[in-house]
């Protein structure tokens, strides 16, 4: 019997000393391996930017892009230059709604293609109406330093390591580039409780998540009461801002009182599971003492 | 009332003869050795474990839309609309890997006591085939909340059959239903679950059972001595005529553990809500966003892992392919008339390094 074992163990195994293969190759096509159907097609605008008759500049692009929210997002290349990342030929043909670099005063247009109420918001401010005009507005005249470009998206959020955008971007070394801090910190106080209670509740509903909870509806509100209200930001307005914060913070005490009537429902659930659990132990001890 | 009841019974299928010669003979005239332990409780604890599982499953059933677009709703509906639905789902949870842990504890406490020896090798045989059958349900399980970490799990889970040569890709087609995981390999699996497994198990089950009460129970090697003085060559059930009866002193143990069981499990639910279900988890499934971190669910990470360590992917899966057919087969190799481990020092030895390497490469999958 043990003969015929090992005899069958070492036909099993005589394929393997055929297919011997290497730590790499077994990595690469089996551990690391992408593979969702979409991403095993090859995205042709990184495999090319990535290579190295690239020049260094463009290279750095792909690497900027893979550490950016909008790569944790799916945002890929396609969707904002256009064009084909599956075919080489008609990667950047305009036929395939390939648009390439915008120019300076374009970007906003570029970025507001998704991003439609912070163009709205942005179209109306001071920094939009300054770039619309091609230098500065008058009312940033005063303000603005000699020789300075209006700002574009790109100024304040950067382009392909664009992160995810927090208050800390209005700060005194990026808005003194162009313009005294004043006007920004005041701006910065008037975001910043609307701002501290969008992060908390958003920390809660993450909390809610690990806990088994998906407060789906909650979670929805909550970003698109962040996104209305980082939209109203861009008007770059304090006194708009201040005017309709205590309709934001209506909004986010209702989401804030869902999340927190979840929370309670589910120490409810561990009080219910914790009297279950004792019951259970102490039939266990009853039973055991007769 | 009851009495009423009995008689009308009575009258019509006899029920006081089958009281008499079925429930007193055979359960509560049954005796067990004298020299038993608490371990000897873990194989009445799956069949525990197997029902609190049928039970809830079929609960979940209710609620439970296996459709990729409505999957991770419905179980989310479950864990928060539902009257109880989280209750229902987090004992379906937590008990389906307390039950691989009994299953395994059961199977190892077995082979240390040596109780798979002749005449039962049958017994372990379909032990093994129903603890294997333990992890393919839950490993078929694991995909149907759809959520991130069940498919990507599963991605990788399935795709390891690609190792097998000439087979192996038409064996990870069939599984997936197709080249990735889709809603096709959702309603497979939902199938698998929820109809063939169970109809498995529970005829694996009911053979082992039957070679249990067929054989009689057998002693521990440990403690007092209790030789299996039948012969070899014929039939003969181990009685145990100077053991203890089965009511009420192992019935006692019995419930006892299965208080116990409950206890662990409601501990789990209140205190560790979160053991077994990481925060992917609690993200629904998206094909186009890999997570960083892919792993299969701990019962399946020390193999995982052995496969990653093994630089040829075939002899990876050959070799543990090897190991769970010697596993099964194991008594009809074991040759040795000594039932007592602590007496066989190779045996004993094999034993514990196949189990440290098991644990180092669980926990070595983890991180």
């Amino acid at each position: 019997m043990r003969n015929i074992i090992i005899a069958v163990a070492i036909i099993f195994l005589l394929p393997a000393t055929v297919r011997a293969g290497y730590r790499q190759d077994f990595e690469k096509e089996f551990l690391t391996k992408t593979w969702a159907g979409v991403q095993m097609e090859e995205n042709v605008c990184i495999s090319c930017h990535a290579s190295d008759t690239m020049k260094p500049g463009y290279r750095e692009i792909t690497e900027e892009w893979r550490s950016s929210w909008h790569a944790q997002n799916n945002i890929s290349c396609e969707d904002c230059h256009g064009g084909d990342p599956k075919d080489p030929a008609l990667a950047m043909s305009p036929q395939r709604g390939f648009v390439g670099v915008p120019t300076y005063k374009d970007v906003p247009d570029f970025c507001g293609k998704c991003h439609i109420g912070i163009l709205a918001s942005f179209r109306e401010s001071g920094h939009g109406k300054a770039l619309k005009s091609g230098g500065v507005s008058p009312s940033c005249m005063t303000q603005i330093k000699a020789g300075g470009k209006a700002p574009n998206c790109v100024t304040c959020h950067g382009s392909h390591n664009i992160q995810k955008a927090s208050i800390d971007i209005i700060n005194e070394q990026l808005c003194t580039k162009c313009h005294s801090y004043e006007r920004a910190k005041i701006m910065k106080q008037a975001l910043f409780l609307t701002e501290d209670k969008i992060g908390r509740i958003g920390k809660s509903i993450e909390a809610l998540k690990r806990e088994g909870i998906y407060p789906e509806t909650d979670e929805k509100n909550l970003f698109s009461t962040q996104a209305e209200f980082r939209a109203l930001f861009h008007t770059v307005d304090a006194n708009i801002v201040k005017e309709r914060t205590d309709e934001f913070t209506t909004r986010l005490d209702q989401i804030d009182n869902n999340v927190k009537a979840t929370y309670q429902e589910l120490k409810q659930r561990k009080n219910f599971s914790a009297f279950l659990m004792l019951t259970f132990a102490g039939m266990g001890i009853v039973i055991s003492l007769l | 009332m009851w009495k009423k009841i009995k008689q009308w019974l009575d009258v019509r299928f006899g029920l006081d003869a089958i009281l008499e010669t079925q429930v007193r003979a055979q359960i509560l005239d049954y005796r067990i050795p004298k020299n038993t332990n608490i371990f000897y409780t873990l194989g009445f604890l799956t069949v525990v474990a197997f029902c609190i599982q049928a039970f809830t499953g079929i609960i979940l059933l209710t609620c439970y839309v296996p459709h990729p677009d409505y999957a991770f709703t419905s179980v989310q509906d479950i864990m928060t609309k539902v009257p109880y639905g989280w209750l229902f789902r987090e004992m379906h949870s937590v008990g389906s890997n307390l039950l691989i842990t009994i299953v395994l504890l059961h199977m190892i406490t077995v082979f240390l006591m040596g109780n798979y020896r002749r005449p039962r090798e049958l017994t372990w045989l379909g032990g093994g085939l129903a603890f294997i059958i333990i992890m393919i349900f839950g490993y078929s399980g694991h995909l149907l909340p759809w959520n991130q970490m069940s498919y990507w799990s599963t991605t990788v889970v399935t795709s390891m059959p690609t190792a097998i040569p000439v087979i192996g890709d038409t064996i990870a087609h069939i599984l997936k239903g197709g080249d990735h995981i889709t809603g096709v390999t959702l309603s497979r699996f939902f199938a698998l679950h929820i109809a063939i497994l169970p109809a498995i198990f529970v005829t694996l089950i009911g053979i082992h059972l039957f070679l249990i009460y067929r054989t009689g129970i057998s002693a521990t090697p440990f403690g007092i001595a209790d030789k299996e003085e039948r012969p070899q060559s014929e039939y003969k059930r181990k009685g145990h005529p100077d053991g203890y009866p089965y009511y009420p002193t192992f019935f006692k143990k019995q419930m006892y553990m299965m208080m116990a069981y409950l206890a662990v499990m409601f501990f789990i639910i209140t205190f560790l809500p979160t053991l077994y279900s990481p925060h992917d988890a609690n993200i629904a499934a998206d094909p186009f966003k890999t997570p960083h971190d892919i792993r299969p669910a701990w019962y399946l990470l020390a193999q995982y892992q052995f496969l990653k360590i093994i630089p040829n992917k075939f002899l990876g899966i050959a070799l543990q392919m090897i190991l769970v057919f010697v596993f099964l087969i194991w008594p009809f190799l074991d040759g040795k008339e000594e039932k007592n481990l602590m007496k066989r020092p190779v045996l004993r030895g094999v034993f514990i390094v196949l189990l440290a390497a098991w644990v180092v490469l669980l926990y070595w999958g983890r991180n």
